[in-house]
C-alpha cells in the first residue's frame, strides 16, 4: 500500500544520522571551547530540508487517505519538529560563548527523538 | 528593573540567558513547546476522557512558558518569576509523578509529568533542579561580567 512507503524508514534514518552528527558536532564545539560557525548552520539547514521533505511526504499521504491512529498528535509533531532547527540556530547564533554548540546539540537531539516518535505514531496507522 | 539599574541590569539579563543558562533556556523552550502542543491536542480532541490529566498538562505548559520567559529575560524580575515557576514545576513533577504511580486510574493518559517524566527521559525531573541551581549560582553574581567562568 502506498502509505507504507510514506514517512519512510530511509528518510527517518537520514534525519536521525544528520541530527546525531550535528549533535556530536555541537557538543565537540563546546568541549573545545569554540563558537559555532557556518558548518553548524549548514547542518541545521540540511536537517530542516529533510524535515520539510518528510512533512511534504506525510501531508501527501494523509491527503491520499492514509491516517495515523492519533492524527492530531502526529500532525503536531510533524509541524513542531520543523520549528526546532530554526529556533535552535536563532537562539545559538547570538550566544558568543562555547555554549552555543550545546544549544545546537540539544536542538539536534530533540529532532532525533521527535523523528523517532513520528515514525512510531505513523506505524500505528488507523486504516 | 533594567531601566533603573542600566549597568547591573545588563549583566543580570545576561546571567541567566547566556553561557550554560542559554542551554537551559533552550531546553525550557522545548518543553514549553512540547507541553503546550500536548495540552492543546488533548484539550481540543478528548477533554472528556481525562480532564484532570489534561488540565495538568495545560498547567505544566503554562509553567514551562513562564519559566522560559523569566530565565530568558533575566534581571531581578525575570529571576523572581523564574524562581516561582520552577518551584511550582518541581512540586508539580514530584506530586504528579508520585500520584500517577500510586493511582494510575486517575491518570489514564500521559502528561509531561507522569511517572516523573518517564516519557521524556526524566528530563522534567532534572530540569527544575538545574533551573534552581542556575538561579542560585547567579543570584549573587548579577554584577559579574558575562561569561567570566563560562568562556
Amino acid at each position: 500500500m502506498p502509505g507504507a512507503l510514506l514517512v519512510t524508514p530511509l528518510l527517518v534514518g537520514a534525519i536521525t544520522v544528520v541530527a546525531l552528527l550535528l549533535a556530536a558536532l555541537g557538543a565537540a564545539t563546546t568541549v573545545v571551547g569554540r563558537r559555532i560557525g557556518l558548518v553548524h548552520v549548514a547542518g541545521a539547514g540540511l536537517l530542516e530540508l529533510l524535515l520539510l521533505l518528510q512533512a511534504g511526504i506525510a501531508a501527501a499521504a494523509m491527503a491520499g487517505g492514509t491516517r495515523p491512529a492519533d492524527t492530531p498528535t502526529f500532525v503536531s509533531y510533524l509541524i513542531g519538529v520543523l520549528l526546532v532547527p530554526v529556533a535552535g540556530v536563532l537562539w545559538a547564533r547570538t550566544e558568543r560563548t562555547r555554549w552555543a554548540g550545546t544549544v545546537i546539540a540539544v536542538a539536534a537531539l530533540v529532532v532525533a527523538v521527535m523523528a523517532w516518535r513520528l515514525q512510531q505514531l505513523w506505524e500505528a496507522t488507523g486504516v | 528593573m533594567s531601566e533603573r539599574f542600566p549597568a547591573d541590569g545588563r549583566a543580570a539579563v545576561d546571567s541567566t540567558a547566556s553561557g550554560p543558562g542559554r542551554v537551559l533556556v533552550a531546553v525550557y523552550g522545548i518543553f514549553a513547546l512540547a507541553a503546550g502542543a500536548r495540552a492543546a491536542v488533548q484539550l481540543s480532541t478528548r477533554f472528556d476522557e481525562a480532564p484532570l490529566a489534561y488540565l495538568l498538562s495545560a498547567l505544566a505548559a503554562v509553567v514551562y512558558v513562564v519559566a522560559t520567559v523569566g530565565l530568558a529575560r533575566g534581571g531581578r524580575t525575570g529571576r523572581r518569576t523564574a524562581l516561582v515557576a520552577i518551584t511550582v514545576e518541581l512540586i508539580g513533577v514530584l506530586v504528579v509523578g508520585t500520584l500517577s504511580l500510586a493511582d494510575p486510574a486517575a491518570f489514564p493518559d500521559e502528561t509531561v509529568w507522569s511517572a516523573y517524566g518517564r516519557g521524556y527521559f526524566f528530563v522534567p525531573l532534572v530540569l527544575p533542579v538545574l533551573g534552581l541551581w542556575l538561579l542560585r549560582s547567579r543570584a549573587g553574581g548579577g554584577l559579574r561580567s558575562r561569561g567570566d567562568r563560562d568562556r
